[in-house]
């Protein structure tokens, strides 16, 4: 399901099935370099998790994209983020993220790590076989946690 | 000569009628385009849209074929990337909607290996038939949807979705 007023109606009627939620982690760079990288990764994740909502529509709530700075304290976003989401009545969640320094330190918990990968330059085709790729990779973990409980 | 202009006051006015007498508008829509299954509406532009399969190498057993489409939301142009399970019947070619009838996760084709010959939703463990018939005692409360399908040049051509006429 995606964040719109449509998917929502849904999800408060389908709760019991729809028991995950995955929020796309994004780092905003500020200057020059930074700001195309970070472009580059938000195009990336976005593109990522847009086909991983696809393929798990009917299980998974795919929440806007929680933004973050450079200076931004990583340490006191995570615990209010996961503070808040520990509200709401999923089962699971999972945090997608480009930046290796949220799963690394372990500042939350269940930080996916994915290697960011440009598209920019990349033809549809491509770029679909690239995404697709890389869903094959976090399916597994997906799928262990949702077959553990 | 200050007669013929329209002061601000009167702009405004108009301009918030206008935007009210949209909205007003706007409240009777919803309910009827919510009759209408996205699914259903995605090919609805009409026309047949061109997968690179060739029709001579369908066999019995489902392939997937992807096709690309442009599809416009409010001011969010995409382009939006189906896919469809085809397989051949006799003569007749079959294409299946693989958007699983519970709540929408997309089915594979012989994914579960203890049911070899069946589309399976990875969601909730739902399960169909070749011809898309959901099995009883799984979530999924009708059949996959079916899609269109004309031959053209020897390539296989995809048409709207319809509900399914096989089972
Ligand atoms: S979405 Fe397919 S079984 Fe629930």
């Amino acid at each position: 399901m995606n964040w719109t007023a449509r998917d929502m109606d849904l999800y408060l009627q389908q709760s019991e099935y729809i028991d995950t939620a995955v929020v796309p982690l994004v780092g905003l760079g500020s200057e020059g370099p930074g700001m195309k990288q970070s472009a580059s990764e938000t195009e990336f994740l976005m593109n990522l998790t847009a086909f991983l909502e696809h393929q798990f529509k009917g299980r998974l709530m795919l929440l806007p994209p929680f933004t973050y700075l450079d200076k931004s304290d990583k340490a006191r976003l995570a615990s209010e983020w996961e503070a808040s989401i520990a509200d709401m009545p999923f089962k699971h969640v999972f945090y997608l993220t480009t930046d290796q320094t949220w799963s690394a330190e372990g500042i939350i918990g269940d930080a996916i790590w994915i290697p960011s990968i440009p598209l920019e330059h990349m033809d549809k085709k491509l770029k679909q076989s690239v995404l697709e790729d890389q869903v094959r990779q976090i399916i597994p973990v997906l799928t262990a946690r949702w077959t553990g409980n | 000569m200050s007669k013929s202009r329209v002061s601000r006051r009167q702009f405004l006015n108009y301009t918030l009628m206008g935007v009210g007498g949209f909205m007003a508008s706007g409240m009777l829509m919803p309910m009827i385009r919510f009759a209408v299954d996205p699914v259903l509406e995605a090919g609805a532009a009409g026309d047949y849209i061109p997968t690179s399969q060739k029709v001579s190498e369908l066999t019995e057993e489902p392939v997937r074929v992807d096709f690309t489409y442009d599809q416009v939301d409010g001011w969010y142009e995409s382009e939006v990337t189906g896919t469809a399970w085809v397989y051949k019947e006799g003569n007749q070619i079959v294409a299946l909607s693989p958007v699983c009838k519970h709540l929408g996760c997309t089915v594979n084709w012989a994914s579960d290996k203890e049911h070899p010959h069946q589309f399976y939703c990875p969601c909730h463990g739902g399960r169909y038939e070749k011809n898309g018939k959901n099995v009883p005692g799984t979530p999924p409360t009708g059949p996959l949807d079916e899609f269109d399908v004309k031959e053209q040049d020897g390539l296989l051509y995809l048409g709207a979705a319809k509900p399914n006429t096989l089972v």
